[in-house]
Formats: structure tokens, C-alpha cells, sequence
């Protein structure tokens, strides 16, 4: 049953980590800027005309086309029966989708928002992360949850929040976060081909950013499409981050440069299982790391990170893994959130007080 | 562009309509969320309806005096493709800003 879903697609989504076939540079017609709305619309249109068992449903995603337009005109072309709207439920969402996995489709549901997720832990957790385990194999659980994920918009609660650490502690879930439209269109059209779960975590803050999108192919470098992948290199230190934090430890990494620091940023891309072996490759060589994220600091995934670095690095780290992050507390609100997630300066104080770290 | 249509909520308990009192914005009008867009008399009061979203008012229904069932079209917004149905806002992408200066000797051994 799992090899007929996957039939016919694999070969997409496989195929953009080929790196096999070069194409000279300056000339890529299939390049194209796009914002991560319109890379992810794409991937959802291809991965409907790819696969006739995949379906694509949730809150106002239908007619709608999703509150962020993500699934915008899906359902005019491929039909109200492959693209609807549920009810306000998310058990239901999720417990449908158990169903319909086990009846040979391919389930693509959303979940509006990051914390309406937790209505649905229960499917989530005990039914679909298990269900391939507790039949020995027989019932996949071929299911691309996608979820907008973290801050940054000014929403109201249960709008910002990381729920990442929680799903990667779940055995049976995939977790993984793009950071621009390029990973986003690649990434989702990848996990929408996977035998397994995937809980796709969308930074939202995101979704207008543009950027080019090459939909032939996705590692230049030949890099794995479950690995991490170096954003921008660099010699003293290496931020590792994810999602929307991507893009601001960018930014840090281009002020840090006017300081004489060079900075390499690492995105993680893949939550669960993480690439210990990048983040390992990465730090062997700059012998300092930040890891920077916008959920709370108390078991947030920046632990597991710190230790997979702790362990392959020991002998090489100059200054403990340090972590930037969200506080413990519940996702603020309105203006605060600026003070929430790590911003600028805060990432900053994390590289300097790594940098001025002295043994003994 | 997209259009939004905003129907007339249930303003209270089970209540069925509301009266047209006076309009506070008009079409071709560019309107904040939260901005006061009607007010409305119910059987119960007389209330001032936020609008639920930033947007240009393309349509208004109903002069005052016309009385306007909950869940008809109150009136219609126009907003950009992209963020049509968004909640929150989109973020702005500004300069980045710092105040902390790094500075390390660092030991290239």
C-alpha cells in the first residue's frame, strides 16, 4: 500500500538532491524569485498533480485558500474532493488523517495555527507516530502535517508559539523547518513524498520574504535533503539555527564580519533526527558554537544540539555551547514579542561571550 | 487584489439583526483594524462595530435606518492577494539594528 503512494513520486522529490547533472552558472532557467507562499503553493499544486492519492485539508483551506494563502486556487484545480475544509477540530483533522492513511492516501493537513495543535497531540502522538510501529509495518503513516510555526506577526496567543522540541521528542516523527523559499518548496515537496509522518513547521514570519527558487534542483553542493546545510561560512564560530531564526543569525553574521568575526551559519533544516554529523563537520572547524532559537530555553532543542556538539567537539570546543532563545514563559503578545524572540543584540551577547571565554 | 466580505455578526445573545445607524467610513476609504466602521442599533443597544481587519472599503450595505440580518454582507474589503485572511501583520523587513560591539582576541593556532 505505502509503495503505491510513493510510486511516481519519489523520483521527484529524490531527484533535486541530485547533483549529478551540471548546469553552467548564470544560466538557470529554472530559477525563479518567489516568496515561501508562493514556493510552497507550488509544491502543494506539483505534489497534487504528482500524486493522485494525496489530499490537502484543515481550517479554510479550501475555498479560502488558506488564512496565509498557501493553498490559494489549490482547490479550484485539483477539486474540492482532493482539496476541502474541515471543521474547526483539530482531533478531527488528524484523526481523519490516520484514516485516510491507512486507506492508502496520502494526507497533507494543516494546522492553522502552531499552538492549535495541541487539541490534536492525542492523534498526533498515540496514533499517528505509532501506527506503523504497533502493526509491525503494515499501516504507514504517510502524513505531511503542516504547521505554521513561531512568532514575529503581532498574533494573538497560541499564534507564535515552537512546538518543535515537542514533536522531535515523539519517536515515529519527522520534524523539519525551512528557512527560505528555496528550502521551502524543496523540503515540503520532499516530505510530502516520505513513507513516514513529517511535521512541517513553517516559519510564518517568513511567508512574504522573496528569494529565488531553483525547483530543479536543491543542494548545489550535493548536500543530502535530510541534512543540515551551511547558509554562509565562516572560520571563529558557527550559529546553528532554524526556521525563521535563519535569516536574522544572516544578518548577525554580516554585522559580526564588520567586527573582524567571521561567522559560519548552519541551518539545521531537519529537527528529528538531526544532522549530528554537519553540526560536527562545522564546529571541528570553527571550535565555537550559538544555537539560536525562538522557543522557551528549558528543554528546548538547543539541549540537543549543545550536546551532539559537547560530544563530537569536546576536545576542540575554546567555550561551552551557548544557547540564545525564547524565555520561559508563554508567548507574548502584541509588542513583546520583539523582547521575546532573540534578537540582534541578544545573539550578539551570545557570540561575544563565547568569544571572550577562558578556560580554567 | 482580493475582496473580503465582513457579514454582520451576532452582536449579542441569539439576536437575529441590527439597524443601519450611521456609517463612520465610506468606499474607497482606507480602513485600520480595529478602526470603527458602523454603528448599529440591536434590540438591546446601540454599538460601534471595530473592523476586524486593516483593507480599502470597496462596498458598504445598507443607509441608516435599513436593517441588516446577522450573517448578511455588512461590507466588502479589497486587500493584497498575499495577505488576504492573515491574522496578525505582515512583518516589515527593515535595516538591522545593533547597539553590541563584539570584540576578541582570537588565537588562529
Amino acid at each position: 500500500m505505502s509503495n503505491s503512494i510513493l510510486e511516481g513520486t519519489n523520483a521527484a522529490g529524490e531527484s533535486t538532491a541530485d547533483d549529478t547533472v551540471a548546469t553552467p552558472a548564470g544560466s538557470e532557467p529554472a530559477t525563479t524569485v518567489m516568496s515561501m507562499q508562493q514556493a510552497l503553493n507550488r509544491a502543494l499544486d506539483e505534489v497534487l498533480a504528482d500524486n493522485p492519492k494525496a489530499v490537502i485539508f484543515g481550517e479554510d483551506c479550501g475555498r479560502l485558500g488558506g488564512v496565509f494563502r498557501i493553498t490559494d486556487g489549490l482547490q479550484a484545480k485539483h477539486g474540492a474532493q482532493r482539496v476541502f475544509d474541515t471543521p474547526l477540530a483539530e482531533s478531527g483533522i488528524l484523526g481523519m488523517s490516520v484514516g485516510l492513511a491507512m486507506a492508502g492516501f496520502h494526507p497533507i493537513p494543516e494546522v492553522q495555527f502552531d499552538g492549535f495543535a495541541y487539541p490534536a497531540i492525542n492523534q498526533i502522538v498515540c496514533q499517528i507516530a505509532r501506527m506503523n510501529y504497533r502493526s509491525r509495518g503494515t499501516l504507514p503513516m504517510p502524513v505531511t502535517l503542516r504547521v505554521p510555526s513561531f512568532g514575529g506577526i503581532r498574533a494573538p496567543e497560541h499564534h507564535g508559539e515552537s512546538l518543535e522540541a515537542l514533536f522531535a521528542h515523539v519517536p515515529g516523527l519527522k520534524v523539519v523547518s525551512p528557512s527560505n523559499p528555496h528550502e521551502a518548496y524543496h523540503l515540503l515537496k520532499y516530505a510530502a513524498t516520505r513513507p513516514d509522518p513529517v511535521i512541517f513547521m513553517e516559519p510564518k514570519s517568513r511567508y512574504w520574504q522573496k528569494g529565488e527558487v531553483d525547483t530543479a534542483r536543491h543542494d548545489a553542493g550535493g548536500g543530502s535533503p535530510t541534512g543540515a546545510k551551511v547558509m554562509r561560512e565562516g572560520r571563529h564560530l558557527t550559529l546553528v539555527a532554524w526556521g525563521a531564526m535563519v535569516a536574522r543569525c544572516l544578518q548577525v553574521a554580516e554585522l559580526a564580519a564588520e567586527d573582524g568575526i567571521d561567522i559560519e551559519v548552519l541551518d539545521l533544516r531537519w529537527l528529528k533526527p538531526i544532522d549530528a554529523e554537519a553540526l560536527a563537520a562545522s564546529v571541528r572547524r570553527t571550535r565555537r558554537a550559538v544555537v539560536v532559537h525562538e522557543a522557551p530555553l528549558t528543554s528546548g532543542l538547543g539541549a540537543e544540539v549543545a550536546q551532539l556538539i559537547t560530544q563530537s567537539c569536546f576536545d576542540t570546543l575554546r567555550a561551552p555551547v551557548e544557547r540564545v532563545t525564547g524565555f520561559d514563559v508563554p508567548y507574548p503578545s502584541g509588542d513583546l514579542e520583539d523582547e521575546y524572540i532573540p534578537n540582534i543584540d541578544r545573539i550578539l551577547f551570545g557570540i561575544q561571550r563565547v568569544l571572550e571565554y577562558k578556560r580554567g | 487584489m482580493a475582496e473580503i466580505s465582513f457579514p454582520l455578526p451576532d452582536l449579542g445573545e441569539g439576536l437575529i439583526e441590527a439597524t443601519v445607524l450611521e456609517w463612520l467610513v465610506s468606499p474607497g476609504e482606507q480602513v485600520e483594524r480595529n478602526q470603527p466602521l458602523v454603528e448599529v442599533e440591536t434590540t438591546k443597544s446601540a454599538v460601534e462595530l471595530p473592523s476586524p481587519q486593516a483593507g480599502k472599503v470597496v462596498r458598504i450595505y445598507g443607509g441608516p435606518g435599513d436593517k441588516i440580518n446577522v450573517g448578511e454582507p455588512l461590507i466588502v474589503f479589497e486587500v493584497p492577494d498575499n495577505t488576504a485572511g492573515i491574522v496578525g501583520t505582515v512583518p516589515k523587513e527593515e535595516a538591522p539594528k545593533r547597539r553590541v560591539r563584539l570584540s576578541a582576541v582570537l588565537d588562529e593556532d
